[in-house]
């Protein structure tokens, strides 16, 4: 297999945690419009969470996820009874919403970062997991990297299944098309909004775990994810999973390919570069029909 | 000031109040402290037709807000009471006022653009009726609106603006409705599709569906109506039989343009 083949599915690897770390964010904005820049800080949590279960208890890092998904959960819906639903209710616009979420996220960011450094230092953690290299259509990659995007992939897709098969799930996307239409059938709002927000905690929580089997881990890796996860909602358009799993994916691969060309110090330089040139041509993501435009949806 | 009644017609009932669904008593409402109702009454009956007339402004969007709990915009009920089926509903929240049998389908329809009609109409019926019951609706809805069966695949947020009018009423009576509040549904709407919609009211009406609706178009909403009300400036100005207000020369003169 050409080399170029084998940095390009490299890249799709990735992609496919980004993916999933996407999809939990654009849960929490495509929703409700709350800009939640504390994503990263739940997905190093989650990181956290397995580091110790596995270098303190033995665990093997799979089955960590069902101890960080679930704690970040609980931490999700705290967070969201604590800070964000007075904010949704006492938001006059959806920009007001935007900012005054930004501001607050912004701070929570900063908290969880330094309890994560008075807790567990600066120092880089990790742990080796399937680290031998496993071969995949004729190219070689990590082990680790296979699973971590088999089980971000097989998240993403339950989480499509949800949304797209049930009728909770198609509730769901009514919400996040317009608040005051769900009203007006009788959904349960508030609660959804908990349990959404709750479910977008609990991926970056998930994501991180996955993480953290291929890199090591400090309490600021949050802030490039929440990047990262910034960009792909732009890329995939707000609320839909499979064009943040496009998004994630095409990220990666771009990130992949122009890292073999450049240089590892352009990793975020790339990013933004895609993030411009998308934000400049397609500005309501590279998937959006003309029904998900931004401009036709209820100001939440 | 206290609104002008005419003769009621003889519901062949010794009791006025029997058979009342609706009651609006004195309401006064406010958004943002700027008075918009008031000691505005309404009464609608079982299977009524209930007109509310008036021009921009009147506050016929904020009467059908008060009785449904769609608070949005900061609206206040400062006074007065909604009594359904004889319990009162103002302190209720709107989705609790849904589960009561009270649909509304307001100015901007407010559907879901990126959902199919079918999509729509399910999750319409979510919080009223339990899985069983949904087949049955759904049938009766695109029996009664075919055109919704033969969309059903299609995005709502690509329908023209008559057939996401019924998209919007089907949504609403997918909730079982006892009563059903429109408001201005022929708004924007071609004649043909107008006189439809109407149409489709009728036969709401003969499922037993109360219906309230507020309108401009004088003519042919009073002409079905068993009530109508004349709401100017936040009071109810005039009352009576649907029939009747066609001959008032008020109205007449403000709304038909005669």
């Amino acid at each position: 297999m050409s080399l170029l083949l084998e940095v390009a599915m490299s890249g799709l690897l990735l992609g496919g945690v980004y993916a999933l770390i996407a999809v939990g964010l654009n849960l929490q904005y495509g929703l409700m419009r709350i800009l939640n820049v504390a994503h990263g800080e739940f997905l190093m949590i989650g990181g956290y969470v397995t580091y110790l279960l596995v270098s303190l208890r033995g665990w093997n890092p799979l089955l960590t996820l069902l101890v960080s998904g679930p704690l970040l959960f609980a931490v999700g819906l705290a967070v969201h009874g604590l800070l964000f639903r007075h904010l949704v209710r006492l938001r006059r616009t959806r920009e007001e919403l935007e900012a005054n979420s930004l501001l607050i996220s912004f701070g929570l960011m900063f908290i969880l970062q330094n309890v994560a450094l008075i807790l567990w230092q600066a120092d880089m953690r990790g742990y080796r997991y399937l680290d031998q290299p496993l071969q995949v259509f004729g190219a070689v990659f990590p082990a680790n990297r296979v699973v971590a995007f088999a089980i971000a992939l097989g998240f993403t897709i339950l989480l499509f299944a949800f949304l797209h098969g049930t009728l909770a799930g198609t509730s769901l996307r009514g919400l996040m098309q317009d608040v005051v239409g769900a009203r007006l059938v009788g959904l349960p709002v508030r609660r959804m909004h908990a349990a959404c927000f709750g479910l977008g905690a609990a991926l970056a929580g998930v994501s991180g775990s996955l993480l953290s089997m291929l890199y090591p881990l400090t309490p600021d890796i949050g802030v490039s994810y929440t990047v990262t996860a910034l960009i792909v909602i732009i890329l995939g358009g707000l609320g839909s999973v499979a064009g943040s799993f496009a998004g994630g994916l095409l990220l990666g691969v771009v990130e992949a390919l122009g890292v073999h060309f450049t240089d590892p110090a352009f990793r975020m330089v790339l990013k933004y570069g895609v993030l411009a040139l998308v934000l400049v041509l397609r500005p309501y993501g590279l998937f959006n029909t003309v029904a998900r435009r931004p401009e036709q949806m209820q100001k939440a | 000031m206290s609104a002008q009644a005419l003769p009621q017609r003889s519901t062949g009932s010794g009791d006025p109040r029997a058979g009342v669904l609706l009651e609006i008593k004195r309401i006064q409402a406010q958004y943002r402290e700027v008075p918009v109702l008031w000691d505005a009454s309404l009464m609608g009956g079982r299977g009524e037709i209930v007109a509310l007339l008036g021009a921009n402004g009147a506050g016929k969007t904020t009467l059908m807000r008060a009785v449904t709990g769609l608070r949005e915009g900061f609206l206040d009920v400062t006074g007065g009471d909604v009594t359904f089926q004889g319990q009162s509903i103002a302190h209720l929240d709107a989705s609790q006022i849904v589960k009561l049998g009270i649909a509304h389908v307001p100015e901007g329809r407010h559907l879901f653009p990126g959902l199919t009609t079918l999509e729509n109409l399910l999750v319409g019926s979510v919080a009223r009726l339990a899985r069983g019951q949904r087949r049955e609706a759904l049938e009766r809805v695109f029996e009664l609106m075919p055109r919704l069966f033969e969309r059903r695949h299609q995005l709502a947020g690509t329908m023209s603006g008559g057939e996401q009018q019924m998209l919007a009423i089907g949504r609403a009576l997918m909730q079982n409705p006892t009563l059903l509040l429109l408001d201005e549904p022929s708004q924007g709407l071609a004649p043909r599709m107008v006189a439809a919609l109407f149409e489709i009211m009728v036969k709401v009406r003969q499922a037993g569906v109360t219906v309230l609706i507020a309108e401009q178009n004088a003519h042919q909403v009073l002409s079905l109506a068993d009530r109508a009300y004349v709401l100017e400036h936040g009071r109810i100005t005039l009352e009576g039989a649907g029939s009747q207000l066609l001959e008032h020369p008020t109205v007449r003169r403000a709304y038909l343009g005669l």
